[in-house]
Formats: C-alpha cells, sequence, structure tokens
C-alpha cells in the first residue's frame, strides 16, 4: 500500500505530531527518524510521494539527503527555522520544492502537502496556461488576466510572471528567476528584479503597497499565490 | 605665543562659567572710613529687597551713625554669634545660620575684619569665600589699604602699617564700586564729629587723616577701582572672542628671598601681574648653603612663599649655585618676560666682596625686563655669614695651615724648598673643600703669610730680601685663593646635586614602594610612614567614606576632634590645604592637603608636628608636592586597577551567562515546537477553548522569549554579520506582517507605505528581525482595540519605517529603553524577556541605521527606524 508522505525528523515527539495531522487529514505516511532510515524507505516500492524533511538529523546534514530524495523522485518540502535563509536558498537550489517554518502551523502545512501530492499524482497539464490566485497567464495567447481583466505586460514581466506562476504556490529564488528571465550573467543583480517586481505589482495587485499576489519570502526569493 | 591660547580660553571661561553657580561679590570701596561704604551698601540692599530679592543683613556696623541705622531698620538681620573669649564675650557674624538661611544677597559689613580665637575662619574674607561658594551673593565694604597687594604702597605713605589684609584673589571676581567723597569733605565730616573713630586706633587713624595723605589714598582706591573694570571687560571681551593679543604670553618671574623684604617684592610683583593681567610665578633657587639656613629666616622663607601663593602665584623650587643664572633660566623655561628681583641697600665693599644677584640677573637676563625693588632693609646678606662667629672662619682655616708649616718645618731639609709653596697649597684646598668659601680664602691668606714667616728670606719676620720670594708669595697668595674659591664651589655643587639626588632618590624610593602595593589600606600605611619619615612628621591620611570621615595608614590616630575634623572636611570639600600654618582653621593641629586626582579627590593627606614650628619647612615644600603627587597617583591606580579587575569579572560572567543561555535556549527549542505545533492542532473550539487559546498564545510567547536569547546570545559573540542586498522595503513589511498573523493579533497592525520609497542596500533577515521585534513591543503595550500602524517613508539621505502605537506612551527617561533587560514600569503584566528592544537596536545599528523612540501626540510611542539610501541601489530599469 502506498504511502504518500515520508517524515523525516529525529525528533519523536515532533514525528508524533506530524503523524496526528496528516492521520486527521487521512493522507498516509511513514516515518523515519535517520536519514539512512530516510533514504531505505524513499525507495520503498511503491515510493512515497512527497518527503517532509527536518534538516536537524543525527546521522547526516539534511542539506545533503535533499538532492538524494528529490532524485528518487520525492517532493521534498524542508522544515526549517524563520532566521535560516541561507539553509532555505540552498535547500531550494538543491531541488527541495518548498519549505515551512518551524515552529509550523498545521494546518499550513497540510495546505503545502495537498498542493505537493496534487502535483505529484496529476502532473500538470502540458498547457500553455497557468492559474494564480485572481488571474492566469496564457503563454500560447500571450495574455494575463487578473480579476477578469486583461494586463498589459512587458515581455520581461511575462517571463517573470510565468516563472513565478509555473509553481504557483512555492518559493523560486532570487538566483533562479534572475537566471531565468535575465540570464546567467545577471543571477546577481537583485536590483533587477526588484524594479521588475514592483512593475508587475503595481499592474497586478489590489494595493502594490501590501502585495498579496506576489509575495516575497526576504533574503530567500518569491512565490505566486496559488489558485 | 598663540598655541598657549586655547587653555587660556578655557581656563577664563570655566571662571566666568562658575561664577553662574557661585555667588557674586559686590565690593563697596573706600579710600578710607568714614566716606560712607555701609550706608551705600544698605541703600543698593533696599533697593534690591524692593526688586523682590531675599536680602538679610548678615552683619553692619552702623557706629552709632543714626542714618545708618534707619537704613537698617526694614532689613532683616541675622542674630551675631557670641564667643567667649578668655573672659569676654565677643560678638561675631553668624556664618552657620547665614548657610542655613540661604538668602539671595547677604550684607557682611568690613570685609578686612578678624574673627575671635575660635571662629571657624580667623579672617571674615573666608566667611565670605565659603558664603560665595555655597552660591550666595555678598555684599561687603573694604577700604583700600586692607588690600594685601597695596599694604606697601599705602604703609610707604601713611607710615601706618595695616594688619587685617585681605588677598587680591578674593577680590578678582568681584564687582568693585567705588564710594568716593572729596578729601576736603571727608575731613569736614571728620570735624563735625560725623565719623566714628575707634578709640584704640585714635591717635593713628587722625594722622591718617591729612589732606595730602587721603588725596594719595583716593587716587589709589580710584586706579584700584579703574582696574578692576579693566579687568573684568577683558574676562567679557575674551569670553566673546573680541579680545586682541595683547595679555597673552605675559609672565611674571619672582625671585624669593629669605629676608623680610621678601614680602614686599611679591606684593610689587603682584602689581605688577595685575596690570599687565599676567600669571606670574615665584621661584626660590635653592642654592648650596640653602639647607643652612637658619631656622628663623627659614621660617620668614615658607612666609614669603604663603604670601605669593595666597596672591595667585604659582610656586617653583630650583636646586642650582649659580642664583641668577638659575633664575634667568627659570625666566627662560617659562617664557617669562619679566623678572621682578629685590636689592637691598648695602655697601659698595659688601657688594664686592659677595656680589648681587640682582645686578648678575641684569647681567645675564636677554629679552627679559628686569624689575629691581629696593629694600629698606639690609636682610638680604648671604645666610652663611649671617649667624656665624665673625672669627670663626679665619681661626678654623688656621688650624690646616699650622698643620702643614707644622710638617713641613719638620721635614726641613727633605723636601725641597721649591715644593714648600706648592705644598701649602694642599691646607688651603682641605680649608675650601671641608669648611666654608670664606675658610678657604683666609687659609689662603695665611699660608701665603706663613710662606713669607716661616720659609723665606730673612725667616721668622714678613720682611721679604729676595725679589723672586716676592714673585713666589704674590703667586702663591693667588693661586691659594683662586683654589680656594674654585674648591669651595665645588663642594657647593657636589652639595646641591647631592640635596637634588637625595630628593629624586626619595621619590623614586618612595613611587617604587607604593607601586609595589595593589591594597588600599597598606598603601596607606606605607604612605604615611614614608611620607612621616622623609618630612619627620605625623601623617594620616582621611578619607570620606559616606557621610563619616576615616583615617587610614596611621594607627596612633583613630579620629580627629572637632577642629580638626572640620579642617579635613574643608579640605576634601574644597581641595584646598587647610588647618595649621594655612589661612583657614588654622586653629588645628594638623594641615590637610589634598590629594588631587585626574577621578576626582581621593582624600586628604594630613600632617602633624609635636613641636613648634611649622609643620612642613620652606624647603621641604616640594618634596611635599611631588610626595602628595605620588600619593594620590597610586591611590588613583588602585582605583582604577579595582574598576578593571570588576569588569575583567564582569565580562568573564557575562560570557558564561551568553553561552549559557545560548545553550538553554537551543535545547528548548525543540521541545516547544511540538508544543506549539499541538497547540495548534487542538481544535479552540467547545468548552477548553480559552484553555487551547490561552496555550497557544504562552507557547508562543515562550517561543519569542527563547528566540530572543538566541539572537542576544548571537549579538554578545559579535556574530551579526549585515549581507546587504538591494531590498525592496514594501517585501519587509509585508513579510513582518505575515510573520503576525501566522501567530496572533496581526489584525491590528495597518500599513501605510510610501510608493516613491526607492530600493536600499540592507539585510532584509535582520531588518526584519528589527521590525518584527519593534511591532511585538507596541502589540503588548497598546490596548487591543487601537490599531498599530506601520509607516514607511523616505527623504533624501534615509529610509524611515515607524512603528505607532496608542499604548501608554514612554516615560521620561526612555534613554535606556533599548538596553538590555529595560521594561517600562508596570511592563511585567505583559511579559516579555527585555531583550527585544535591544536586539533591534544592535541589528539596526549593524545596518548602519539608526533607531529611536519618542512620545507621539494624542498620546502612545513611535518608534523609528532610519535607514541611510544607498545612492546606486535603484539603478536603470531592465524591465
Amino acid at each position: 500500500m502506498r504511502k504518500d508522505v515520508l517524515i523525516v525528523d529525529d525528533e519523536p515527539a515532533i514525528r508524533r505530531l506530524l503523524v496526528g495531522a496528516l492521520d486527521r487529514a487521512a493522507i498516509t505516511h511513514t516515518e523515519a527518524g535517520t536519514a539512512a532510515e530516510a533514504l531505505r524507505l524513499a525507495q520503498a516500492t511503491p515510493a512515497p510521494l512527497v518527503a517532509l524533511l527536518d534538516l536537524g538529523l543525527p546521522d547526516r546534514d539534511g542539506l545533503e539527503v535533499v538532492p538524494q530524495l528529490a532524485a528518487l523522485g520525492l517532493s521534498v518540502i524542508v522544515l526549517t527555522a524563520r532566521d535560516a535563509t541561507q539553509e532555505k536558498v540552498v535547500a531550494l537550489d538543491l531541488g527541495a520544492d518548498d519549505f515551512v517554518t518551524k515552529p509550523f502551523d498545521s494546518e499550513e502545512l497540510l495546505a503545502r502537502i495537498r498542493s505537493a501530492l496534487r502535483r505529484k499524482a496529476g502532473p500538470l497539464a502540458n498547457s500553455a496556461r497557468r492559474d494564480f490566485a485572481d488571474g492566469h497567464i496564457d503563454r500560447e495567447t500571450h495574455t494575463v488576466t487578473v480579476r477578469e481583466c486583461a494586463v498589459e505586460l512587458t515581455p520581461r514581466e511575462f517571463d517573470l510572471l510565468w516563472t513565478l506562476a509555473d509553481k504557483p504556490g512555492r518559493v523560486v529564488t532570487h538566483e533562479r528567476l534572475l537566471e531565468t528571465v535575465w540570464g546567467p550573467a545577471h543571477r546577481h543583480d537583485l536590483n533587477y528584479l526588484r524594479v521588475a517586481v514592483r512593475a508587475l505589482r503595481r499592474k497586478l495587485e489590489v494595493d502594490p503597497g501590501r502585495p498579496r499576489l506576489i509575495v516575497n519570502e526576504p533574503g530567500v526569493g518569491y512565490r505566486i499565490a496559488g489558485a | 605665543m598663540n598655541t598657549s591660547r586655547p587653555a587660556n580660553d578655557a581656563e577664563r571661561f570655566l571662571r566666568l562659567a562658575q561664577r553662574g553657580e557661585r555667588g557674586r561679590l559686590t565690593v563697596y570701596l573706600g579710600m578710607a572710613p568714614g566716606v560712607g561704604k555701609t550706608y551705600r551698601m544698605l541703600q543698593e540692599a533696599a533697593r534690591k529687597r524692593a526688586e523682590g530679592k531675599d536680602v538679610v543683613v548678615g552683619i553692619a556696623e552702623t557706629h552709632g551713625r543714626s542714618e545708618t541705622a534707619t537704613l537698617l531698620e526694614p532689613l532683616a538681620v541675622l542674630p551675631r554669634k557670641s564667643i567667649r573669649y578668655e573672659g569676654h564675650t565677643l560678638e561675631e557674624f553668624d556664618i552657620d545660620a547665614a548657610l542655613e538661611r540661604r538668602p539671595d544677597l547677604i550684607l557682611v559689613d568690613e570685609l578686612a575684619h578678624s574673627n575671635a580665637p575660635g571662629s571657624r575662619h580667623p579672617k571674615r574674607w573666608q566667611d565670605v569665600a565659603e558664603l560665595l561658594v555655597a552660591g550666595i551673593d555678598v555684599a561687603t565694604t573694604l577700604n583700600i589699604q586692607h588690600i594685601e597687594s597695596l599694604n606697601d604702597v599705602v604703609a610707604g605713605f601713611t607710615h601706618v602699617r595695616v594688619r587685617e589684609t585681605v588677598p587680591d584673589s578674593i577680590l578678582a571676581s568681584a564687582e568693585i564700586i567705588l564710594v568716593d567723597l572729596p578729601p576736603e569733605a571727608l575731613i569736614e565730616r571728620l570735624t563735625a564729629g560725623k565719623v566714628y573713630l575707634p578709640e584704640t586706633a585714635g591717635r593713628a587713624l587722625a594722622n591718617f587723616f591729612t589732606l595730602p595723605k587721603l588725596a594719595a589714598l583716593r587716587e589709589l582706591a580710584l586706579r584700584f577701582a579703574a582696574g578692576s573694570v579693566d579687568r573684568r571687560l577683558l574676562d567679557e571681551l575674551a569670553l566673546t572672542g573680541a579680545e586682541g593679543d595683547f595679555t597673552v604670553g605675559e609672565r611674571l618671574l619672582v625671585a624669593i628671598s629669605a629676608g623680610k623684604g621678601g614680602a614686599q617684592v611679591v606684593r610689587h610683583a603682584k602689581r605688577l601681574a595685575d596690570l599687565a593681567h599676567a600669571p606670574w610665578t615665584a621661584v626660590v633657587v635653592e642654592s648650596g648653603g640653602a639647607r643652612s639656613i637658619a631656622g628663623q629666616q627659614r621660617e620668614q622663607l615658607a612666609e614669603n612663599l604663603a604670601l605669593a601663593s595666597s596672591l595667585g602665584a604659582s610656586l617653583l623650587t630650583v636646586a642650582a649655585t649659580d642664583v641668577a643664572q638659575a633664575l634667568v633660566d627659570e625666566a627662560r623655561n617659562l617664557r617669562a618676560s619679566q623678572i621682578v628681583i629685590g636689592k637691598s641697600r648695602r655697601s659698595r665693599w659688601f657688594e664686592w666682596r659677595h656680589g648681587s644677584v640682582a645686578q648678575d640677573v641684569i647681567r645675564k637676563a636677554r629679552g627679559v625686563a628686569v624689575h629691581v625693588v629696593p629694600l629698606d632693609e639690609a636682610d638680604e646678606k648671604p645666610a652663611q655669614d649671617r649667624d656665624a662667629n665673625p672669627w670663626q672662619a679665619p681661626l678654623l682655616a688656621l688650624v690646616p695651615v699650622a698643620i702643614a708649616v707644622a710638617v713641613l718645618f719638620a721635614a726641613e731639609g727633605l723636601v725641597p724648598p721649591a715644593v714648600i709653596d706648592m705644598a701649602l697649597l694642599v691646607p688651603v684646598i682641605a680649608a675650601a673643600v671641608l669648611l666654608r668659601t670664606s675658610a678657604g680664602l683666609w687659609a689662603a691668606l695665611w699660608a701665603a703669610l706663613a710662606y713669607n714667616y716661616f720659609f723665606t728670606t730673612p725667616r721668622f719676620t714678613l720682611l721679604i730680601s729676595d725679589s723672586a720670594n716676592v714673585v713666589t708669595f704674590v703667586v702663591l697668595a693667588l693661586v691659594a685663593m683662586i683654589i680656594g674659591a674654585l674648591a669651595s664651589r665645588v663642594r657647593r655643587q657636589a652639595e646641591t646635586s647631592a640635596g637634588v639626588a637625595r630628593l629624586n632618590a626619595s621619590l623614586a624610593r618612595y613611587a617604587g614602594l607604593l607601586g609595589g602595593i595593589s591594597d588600599r589600606d597598606e598603601t596607606a600605611r606605607v604612605a604615611c610612614r614614608e611620607i612621616g619619615a622623609l618630612l619627620d612628621v605625623e601623617a594620616v591620611i582621611v578619607a570620606r567614606e559616606g557621610e563619616r570621615l576615616v583615617l587610614r595608614g596611621n594607627e596612633g590616630y583613630t579620629a580627629l576632634d572637632t577642629v580638626d575634623e572640620a579642617a579635613a572636611r574643608w579640605t576634601l570639600e574644597q581641595a584646598v590645604p587647610t588647618g595649621r600654618d594655612t589661612g583657614t582653621l588654622n586653629a588645628s593641629d594638623w594641615q590637610f592637603h589634598p590629594l588631587k586626582t585626574s577621578l576626582g579627590l581621593m582624600g586628604a593627606l594630613g600632617l602633624a608636628r609635636r613641636e613648634q614650628g611649622r609643620v612642613i619647612r620652606a624647603d621641604d615644600a616640594t618634596l611635599l608636592a611631588s610626595l602628595l603627587d605620588q600619593t594620590a597617583l597610586a591611590h588613583e591606580r588602585l582605583v582604577l586597577e579595582e574598576e578593571a579587575r570588576q569588569v575583567g569579572t564582569l565580562r568573564e560572567r557575562d560570557r558564561l551567562r551568553g553561552a549559557l543561555l545560548g545553550s538553554i535556549a537551543h535545547d528548548l527549542k525543540t521541545p516547544l515546537t511540538a508544543v506549539i505545533a499541538a497547540a495548534e492542532a487542538i481544535p479552540d473550539k467547545g468548552i477548553y477553548a480559552e484553555e487551547v487559546r490561552i496555550a497557544r498564545s504562552e507557547a508562543r510567547r515562550l517561543q519569542r522569549f527563547l528566540g530572543d536569547l538566541l539572537e542576544a546570545s548571537r549579538i554578545e559573540d559579535g556574530g551579526i554579520e549585515p549581507r546587504p542586498e538591494t531590498v525592496d522595503l514594501t517585501d519587509i513589511v509585508a513579510a513582518v506582517l505575515r510573520d503576525l498573523r501566522q501567530s496572533e493579533s496581526g489584525g491590528r497592525v495597518v500599513t501605510r507605505v510610501d510608493p516613491a520609497c526607492p530600493l536600499i542596500s540592507t539585510d532584509p533577515v535582520l531588518l526584519r528581525h528589527a521590525l518584527i521585534n519593534l511591532l511585538d513591543n507596541a502589540l503588548k503595550f497598546s490596548p487591543e482595540e487601537r490599531p498599530i500602524e506601520v509607516a514607511l517613508e523616505c527623504d533624501d539621505t534615509s529610509a524611515i519605517c515607524r512603528v505607532l502605537d496608542r499604548g501608554p506612551g514612554l516615560p521620561a527617561d526612555h534613554e535606556a529603553l533599548f538596553d538590555r533587560f529595560e521594561r517600562l514600569e508596570g511592563s511585567d503584566r505583559v511579559g516579555g524577556s527585555g531583550l527585544g528592544l535591544w536586539i533591534a537596536r544592535n541589528f539596526v545599528e549593524a545596518l548602519g541605521g539608526t533607531i529611536a523612540a519618542s512620545n507621539r501626540a494624542g498620546g502612545g510611542a513611535e518608534f523609528a527606524i532610519a535607514l541611510p539610501l544607498d545612492p546606486g541601489a535603484e539603478s536603470e530599469v531592465h524591465a
């Protein structure tokens, strides 16, 4: 029988909590206290779809485990501390799908897990349209619609919005966005990105001074609110 | 000489500033008794009273004049203090009552008055000085002849020497109001019986009131008042920077001798210094012979020095054999422009024999003006000739010559005749080196005569037949005299340098002894023992412990009697020497000296001597000054060492505490994460809804607390290194709001963002953290129904992020808010680690920004983070 979620944490108390939350949400799960056990369980057949990974493991650095789990086809959600910005960026760069800040809110955590499971279950239709909160972007027709209104974007803004909307609800690091939209030479020119996001917000947000659609994780990256 | 200006200016400025808190002295100055000083003073007092000032009469003499008595009537008069002395009851000004009463202005008549024995101060001007220090304005009266520096001048033409004098220093910052009356009018008043004359001094005073004398006194008073106005004007000008360079660089040097005339020279120098508005230095040259100055002369020298000091001179003692050269050298060192020196009337013969220091100084001085003050008394003779028996030197000189002659006589035949004259130089050198200069000269004479008598033909006569022997005799006499003079000079130099070396050795030993001790009581003990031995006195250190005085360093003394204690307290309060041989409280057996350090007054050194005479001999004054410095330095070092030790211990303790907190916080973090997640998982519905909510919010609070502890230990380890990147402040504010919404009460926060704010370069993580802490703080303190505002605005140079609440606002003294563990009064109720604002400040400062707190109009507090704008952050748009 398939276990949807692999819980990797060395703290039994946290594991029990996560188990409780997943049970209530009727999500199947399995748990590991070490990196070795986690890798063993990840190779079970059928393999789990999502790994909930705490980076502080007794036998190995959690960051080392991220690419291995990702390579096994799991969607990795990292549990991390609020100010551990570098850790988040590295984990995302190494192939983590998302992160949740400790101490976590179980509702938020379940939402992330469900979203990851959805992506796994029905791989995105290879269509040219991506939906996000309040609107959608269409690569074929090159149109953006927000709250039922068409919006004119420059090519850069369009590329930026597409890169974000391709992973709705998940953080895309600053470097990834710069690399994708401006090219590898500009991966550290953060001010390009900031200026573009400002412009984009002016066109898409209800209140650009209090953004809700394109949200920044300071020091990490941007996230677009999912549909 | 521009280099000395800033220091001078600072000094003057200080003096003027001090004048603000010190009382102001107004002196009604008259040329003689009877001009109406008291009357005028009372008139002014009545006017001040009408202006609403609290005016009190401390003491006023009406001398039975009814007009004066009438003026006195409406004024409050302090009761006088009765002092019993040798069966009489004397009435004196009651200074304690005056200090207690603290009026705006107090009238104290007759500044030059001497207080009855047993009073706090021997002189009334000292009472006045204390009132001024206490910040009370004083008005007083004074006749011109009582001014110390004019004492000689007045005595010179009135032939009446006034004993009660007032030092010029107290008049330096006083407002002088001249009460003038033409001499004719005064004499008229006198003959009309309007001027009361004390019977005791009746004759002297009557002798005083002649037209020419009064005219001279009047001129003196006018000149003094004008000079005082001039000086005050200069002070004001110096303060406003309008002063020219004309007073800069002037300095007087006055040579102090041990004679009575020394005082005259000092007063003269004081007047010259005043005219030039110049500082002045009194120099004593210790030539070799000075240590043998007789007791009486030493007293006189000490008195002359004390007078110079009281008139405002700084004192200096130098050791040298050539007095004139030493004076000229010192003048050059001090960059003095004038030398003042006394010269007594002496015969040419005397001067030819002893030389004249004044003449030598004039000859040697280059670029320095020399004032020679003619002295009345012929007392400037070199000391060694004064009390010695005039026959002593020639008789003593005879001894070595006689021995030499006897030896030569006995050995006649063995000694070649040509050697005899040379051999006779031996007793001359011996006499010059072992005895005194004069003995050397006498020995030279005796040797020449002996040579003539015993060894030249015809022998045993003073006749010389051989012309060659005449030459030999003359040469022998000359050589003997020269050698004698040289030898005695060598001896004196050796003595002087031995004296200086002894002094330096004593000081070095003393400093070395004190330097090795790291305990306060032991330092005091060694200091008292060594000072006692070096100065041949009893020494004790007095320090203040709270209100009490404690004695240290001398087991023989554990308590002071009332007078001594008063003197010690005066020294501790005023930082001036007090007690025996000083001008203040000299009824005390002890003489107290302040131990001044850069950290303030460390205490007082008390000195006493069992026998009569001065506690400190004049030639020990320099040594004492050095010893005081060394003692104070040793005390200062101890205090600093102690502080350093305490700081070291504190720092170590802080470090350990930081490490402990860090590790505890870390260990608590994981279980707390579980607690919070569990509490969040329980639905806050049903009968336990409130408990669940409490568990959640308390767990969150504990989590914040732990976060603060971790951040604090990181800051203490110096572990914050900002990683600046281009940041849109809008993002930071939004992220902070998300953080809050995750916990509780985030909905109360409203934002106001200026969309024109440029991008800035800063560390987003640190800034976000600082802002969260400010918001946490605001949420804690403002009532739940009141919104909290986050405002983001920019000007040309900085981006400002404000957090505004409608809580109780800040206390008046809120500078400490950003300190560690600082909480507003009564804030225990709302809890918190007391670290939040401290962390915020550290983070913001690490970002190069500033953080400030203030009260809002309409209630509540405002916290503002200001970050500098980086002009390069927003470059061209590449969108």
